[in-house]
């Protein structure tokens, strides 16, 4: 081939910055924890809200869940490269987070969160739309199937009556949050495993 | 018979090319982070991210996070260049092989 390089060698650099260049692109960050946190957060609000009676148990619920999720967040941040699929997914959630807490917020100081059908469909359907946009950009399927839990849930909710309605929640968020999240968690530590067995170091 | 392409003696090394690949996929990384990938010792990732700093082909941020020093790599637009360069260069030495 030249002097320099052997053809194999050519082939052997080109493998390597492809291998190099999903190796960086596979670097997201790992938010089963999240799920679980959150859908632990639901159940103690719902908690809360339905045996206290007490108007502020979702917004200190939430807060609480958000100053945690912060804080393990920046925790984390350093130990992973920035990617813009992952700065486009922390942008929904994020998105997510501030649009439930001033809907539901003004909803509840307004007076007009009367109607718990209204409540579960409009989350659930908020829900839906943040794991459906996340699950495209990642190109998996997994959390599509957790959209369509939501969405599920969204329009079931809407029928029935108020038991009902809170069962399907309570559904839902097992399913959306809790066995997704304990999902993520256990394939994330099977990834990071697979990874430092298989770490092909790369030589100057 | 064409001429080969030259190839740029900077990326040539092989951390060098690995590190400008990994730092391809993302927008920036942290030093420990390219450390884990590339296996490499400390001192070796360091001199080569130096050598691909003073060509222009990443830039470095040095910052403090939760009181911890932190020094983040992304890739330059002139390394992303370089990158693509090389890449080019070297599917033109592969295809004057096929060639021959």
């Amino acid at each position: 081939m030249t002097d320099r390089l052997s053809e194999r060698e050519v082939r052997d650099r080109l493998r390597l910055i492809e291998d190099m260049i999903t190796e960086g692109r596979r670097a997201t960050e790992h938010w089963g924890w999240a799920f679980v946190l959150w859908g632990a957060a639901y159940y103690i609000a719902l908690a809360w809200s339905t045996v206290g009676q007490s108007a502020w148990a979702w917004p200190v619920t939430i807060i609480a869940a958000s100053l945690v999720t912060a804080a393990v967040a920046s925790r984390k941040a350093g130990e992973h490269p920035r990617t813009t699929v992952g700065r486009a997914i922390g942008s929904i959630w994020v998105a997510l987070g501030m649009s439930m807490f001033v809907l539901f917020l003004a909803l509840g100081l307004s007076g007009r969160l009367t109607d718990p059908h209204l409540f579960i469909a409009v989350a659930s359907a908020i829900l839906g739309m943040a794991n459906g946009a996340s699950g495209l950009l990642l190109r998996w399927k997994l959390q599509g199937a957790c959209a369509a839990v939501w969405w599920i849930a969204a329009a079931a909710s809407c029928f029935g009556t108020e038991t009902q309605s809170l069962v399907v929640f309570l559904a839902a968020i097992f399913i959306g949050q809790i066995a997704f999240g304990v999902y993520g968690m256990i394939a994330d530590n099977q990834a990071r495993k697979r990874h430092r067995a298989h770490d092909d170091p790369a030589h100057a | 018979m064409p001429d080969l392409p030259e190839l740029d003696p900077v990326i040539h090394g092989r951390l060098r090319l690995a590190l400008l690949s990994l730092l391809s996929g993302v927008e920036d990384a942290e030093f420990a982070w390219l450390r884990a990938k590339t296996s490499a010792t400390d001192g070796n990732l360091g001199a080569q991210l130096l050598k691909l700093e003073e060509a222009g082909y990443v830039a470095v941020a040095k910052m403090f996070v939760r009181r911890k020093p932190q020094t983040r790599y992304r890739l330059t637009d002139r390394g992303r260049q370089a990158l693509r360069n090389y890449v080019r260069a070297l599917k033109q030495l592969l295809g004057s092989a096929i060639d021959s």
